[in-house]
């Protein structure tokens, strides 16, 4: 199409729908703060319009009950009338996400989500703080996913940023997100979380406790969470990720060594005044030849090395 | 439109996980059907799979695990009402993945009916070779299968009064190691694996109200934890059962009170979970053990109880339209506690010992305040300083034999960080975060804790609708040493580069490169024969990983995909498991563990044509190759397989 029929045709569409539509707006909408309904916007915008009504925000369309301030296109974009009345144009729309600084985003969509219990810490989580925001990882208008509105599908969307996730995900031993078992929300909220409970409170960042207020890990390996008469003492105080890496592992079971003892003799060395008990963590008895292969693997022996009932040393 | 969003699916493809099958092409019309006052969109994928293996099956089965039979690959299912107001549902969303018999399978459920209710279910497989033993001739032999599943009801989901409730269930069965070890002639231990059947099953209710602007929710919850192992063996042994029964429940309620107003905002929660254990072991055994003939015979009893209280306020202020200050504080409190009871008869005299409990408590406080202010729109930072008190506190419970020791400790230790971040955007496309943090801990917990530590961390990214370039570099530097002999440090560095070009609709490519050091020193303290040995140690790892994809239009009807991954763990650089300057046993052992050299890769192709509008035809080929450099058992694991699939997806 050449470029002047393209203008004709636009100021022929925008003169159609501005007299269709405000003839629309005499009748049941009220223009007392420029608010003009969905039913003008679809004028132009039939591509969105089209598919609106599997949106998730249309349901608030469909009750009939919501003021035009928070429902439809006006409830996120902002009353309509100057736009319509400019034929147009990104300028003259009160919230064009695109044109919006991150906190604006972040302000509008919690002017509804903020009740959602699961954005309860979104200001201070660490997207919100590296303005990271809503439009960041939804699309609106044209998510490919079922649910939750993403703008792609969750993994790629994670991977995008946090590439040096997506490369431990790639490793031999790992937690199955690539083949769809797991998703990154099964440990994580990235609209930010409570303070942790484990590890002096600070790490890691952005992971949704379970409801006791163990670390995420357990939610599924329950097996590992107790209470046992004999706690293994990081397993609750300092967390799982002092022995594992919680993505992914060139080591068999997510393990931070390739062989056992050099990870375990780590902290068991008896020096310092580390431990519970202040003296040192228990160091290994003369009994333990390492130069015994049988020696070298501890949960050969140590297989309760989460916690046991019935031994201090985890042996049974 | 249609274009544009076949092109996002795309554009998902690049970024995706090298996993060849299903097919993300899609068929049919996005828009779907309409029926009645329904619009309906529904896809099948469905074919079959094939593996081809040689090397180490059993580490493959570990690692992938994928095998060969007909698949429904995948699968999807959209109804929606098209004026919300459908009689008994306005939306139902069915999602599938790998039925039939992948190793990985999950089904995805919601129905809903706007302003009345919303039925969320999630159920997933994962089936995989356990890794019984770590390093030690790995026994990646045994078939493990874990089940997840989760309902969720919402009713009046759009209302200011809402009511969930819930179940979730997590089984595992199949073998796993025990707590069972036999001896041979030679006094050499052999664990054995059983059967376990664990399982856990959770209930919840709860309701959520909306009053002068405050909201407030409330859930109750019971779950319960079993684990009743049966084992009976007679190998190395005349005579050994063990029934070792641990049932537990935790029931817990949960509370929460927010609000969100123009200048402030709060968040007040606070979650209690009574959890208990109770269990139970006998065991009696005849045979030899530990190279000597002996009979005994142990009896355990007693229950575990772990009362958790936490509470979390949040306070967020708005005092200006650019600056946002939010003040968290949290309080946790857990002790463990109960009773025990141990019984031990063996030949020829029996000895009988009640054991004291261990007592544990741990107590958190934390505080964090963070403070994020736009200067001007292309520039902004934020700041925080963070501090957390913990206190342990622990009795000792009784030894097996011997005197009973019964001495309380105590540890208290305070971590003070501070965190800074900028965030720039020069140019609407490009944006660049730099953040860093500082912390002191006075006294860790462990050698290897976090003690005095910085992080410092950078990315750039420029972002347009073709083209996508990002960079990031992020360390993590700690050092916790008060002795000589554990003078722990740990510094990882990780660094990307990534890259992703979508010209047109039909061509798109997408590389990445990913750089993961890490290198750990640690002193550890062992014996060597009968000598006590002081030995610090160092571990490095150098992962490299690249991504590679391509995707190609052949044709209107022909899609193509190639993609490439490859992790390589180039180790400290050696090309073999002794290093020449190793002398004497103890130094060729830790030699031997400092590093552990491997690469996995995995080449792929996909190729799919559309024969018609609503059928496409799909076969992909993907291979794994697995290879470590020298073995740190007695035998490298290595693998390699032709995995691949061909499928009809079907939309109507």
């Amino acid at each position: 199409m050449m470029p002047s029929m393209a203008r004709t045709a636009r100021t022929a569409l925008v003169t159609l729908f501005t007299i269709f539509g405000f003839a629309g707006l005499a009748g049941a909408q009220t223009t007392s703060a420029g608010y003009i309904g969905s039913n003008v916007c679809k004028t132009c915008h039939a591509d969105i319009w089209l598919n609106f009504y599997k949106n998730p925000h249309a349901i608030s369309l469909a009750s009939g009950k919501e003021t035009p301030a928070r429902t439809g296109c006006e409830g996120c974009h902002g009353p309509g009338q100057a736009h319509v009345e400019a034929g147009g144009g990104k300028d003259t729309i009160p919230r064009a996400f695109s044109l919006l600084a991150p906190k604006q985003v972040l302000e509008t969509c919690l002017t509804c989500h903020a009740q959602d219990r699961s954005k309860a810490n979104i200001q201070r989580s660490d997207h919100t703080l590296n303005n990271v925001v809503c439009t960041a990882c939804h699309s609106i208008h044209r998510s490919p996913t079922p649910k939750y509105l993403l703008a792609k599908k969750q993994t790629d969307l994670c991977y995008s940023c946090h590439s040096a996730v997506r490369a431990q995900f790639e490793l031999p031993s790992k937690h199955r997100v690539n083949e769809g078992f797991m998703q990154c929300t099964d440990c994580h909220n990235p609209h930010g979380t409570f303070a942790p409970t484990w590890r002096m409170a600070q790490r890691p960042p952005m992971v949704e406790q379970a409801l006791g207020n163990k670390e995420a890990c357990l939610k599924c390996h329950q097996d590992k969470g107790g209470p046992f008469v004999y706690q293994h003492p990081p397993v609750f105080i300092e967390g799982c990720e002092t022995c594992h890496f919680p993505h992914g592992s060139t080591n068999a079971r997510l393990l931070r060594r390739p062989v056992v003892f050099t990870l375990c003799l780590q902290c068991h060395n008896g020096a310092g005044s580390f431990g519970p008990r202040n003296s040192g963590e228990t160091r290994l008895s003369p009994a333990h030849n390492l130069l015994e292969p049988r020696y070298q693997n501890c949960t050969t022996c140590h297989v309760r090395i989460h916690g046991s009932n019935s031994d201090f040393f985890f042996l049974r | 439109m249609a274009m544009r969003f076949y092109l996002l699916l795309a554009s998902g493809v690049l970024y995706a996980q090298q996993v060849v099958a299903p097919t993300p092409d899609p068929v049919g019309p996005a828009r779907g059907e309409d029926v009645g006052n329904y619009n309906v969109t529904n896809s099948f994928e469905t074919g079959y799979r094939f593996a081809l293996i040689g090397g180490d099956e059993a580490k493959y089965r570990s690692d992938v695990n994928y095998g060969n039979g007909i698949r429904l690959l995948g699968s999807s299912l959209s109804v929606n009402s098209k004026d919300g107001h459908g009689v008994f549902y306005d939306q139902i969303l069915l999602n599938t993945l790998g039925l039939g018999n992948d190793p990985y399978q999950s089904v995805s459920l919601r129905v809903q009916k706007n302003g009345l209710y919303r039925y969320d279910m999630l159920w997933r497989l994962d089936d995989f070779y356990n890794p019984g033993l770590v390093g030690a001739n790995l026994l990646d032999q045994m078939d493990t299968q874990r089940r997840l599943q989760d309902h969720d009801l919402t009713l009046f989901p759009q209302s200011q009064f809402k009511v969930r409730v819930g179940y979730s269930r997590n089984d595992l069965t199949g073998p796993a190691l025990s707590s069972v070890q036999e001896f041979n002639s030679a006094g050499a231990v052999y664990p054995l694996f059983q059967n376990v059947r664990r399982e856990w099953n959770e209930y919840r209710i709860g309701a959520e109200g909306e009053f002068a602007g405050f909201k407030f929710t409330v859930q109750h919850r019971w779950d319960f934890f079993k684990d009743d192992p049966v084992f009976s063996n007679a190998g190395g042994l005349t005579q050994f059962t063990r029934t070792n029964p641990y049932h537990g429940a935790s029931p817990g309620w949960f509370g929460d009170l927010f609000t969100n107003r123009k200048r402030w905002g709060m968040n007040a929660r606070m979650t209690y979970v009574g959890g208990e254990g109770n269990f139970a072991l006998n065991e009696l055994a005849s045979g030899i053990s530990a190279g000597a003939a002996a009979t005994q015979q142990i009896l355990i009893s007693g229950n575990a109880q772990r009362p958790d209280l936490a509470g979390d306020l949040s306070l967020n202020f708005y005092p200006t339209d650019r600056l946002t200050l939010v003040n968290n504080t949290a309080v946790h409190n857990m002790r463990v506690v109960g009773d025990s009871n141990f019984i031990e008869f063996t030949n020829p005299t029996a000895l009988s010992t009640s054991v004291n409990f261990e007592y544990m408590s741990v107590r958190t406080v934390a505080n964090a305040t963070d403070l994020n202010y736009r200067v001007t729109p292309w520039i902004g930072f934020y700041a925080g300083y963070h501090y957390s008190d913990r206190l342990i506190n622990t009795i000792d419970g009784g030894a097996v034999t011997g005197p009973l020791r019964d001495f309380a400790y105590g540890r208290s230790n305070h971590l003070n960080a501070g965190v800074l971040g900028v965030q720039l955007r020069p140019i609407k496309p490009l944006t660049i975060r730099l953040n860093g943090e500082v912390g002191r801990d006075n006294q860790p917990l462990t050698p290897i804790s976090q003690s005095s530590y910085h992080i410092l961390g950078g990315r750039a990214d420029y972002r347009t609708r073709q083209l996508q370039l990002s960079a990031s570099y992020s360390q993590v530097y700690n050092v916790n040493s008060p002795s000589p002999l554990t003078p722990f440090s740990s510094h990882s560095r990780d660094y990307s580069a990534n890259a992703s070009w979508a010209p047109t609709d039909r061509f798109s490519l997408d590389a990445s490169y990913t750089k993961l050091h890490l290198d750990t020193v640690s002193g550890l303290a062992f014996f060597a024969g009968d000598a006590l040995q002081t030995f610090p140690t160092i571990y490095i790892s150098n992962i490299h990983a690249g991504n590679f994809g391509a995707h190609l239009g052949l044709a209107p009807r022909v899609n193509l995909y190639v993609g490439y991954s490859i992790t390589k763990d180039t180790g400290d650089g050696r090309g073999s498991a002794v290093l020449p300057e190793a002398t004497g046993a103890v130094q060729t052992l830790f030699s031997s563990v400092q590093t552990f050299p491997l690469t996995y890769q995995s080449p792929l192709a996909r190729l799919s044509i559309r024969i018609t509008p609503k059928i496409r035809w799909n076969a992909g080929w993907q291979f794994y190759r697995y290879r470590e450099e020298f073995g740190l058992v007695s035998f490298l694991q290595n693998y390699r397989a032709h995995t691949g699939y061909t499928s009809v997806l079907w939309s109507f």
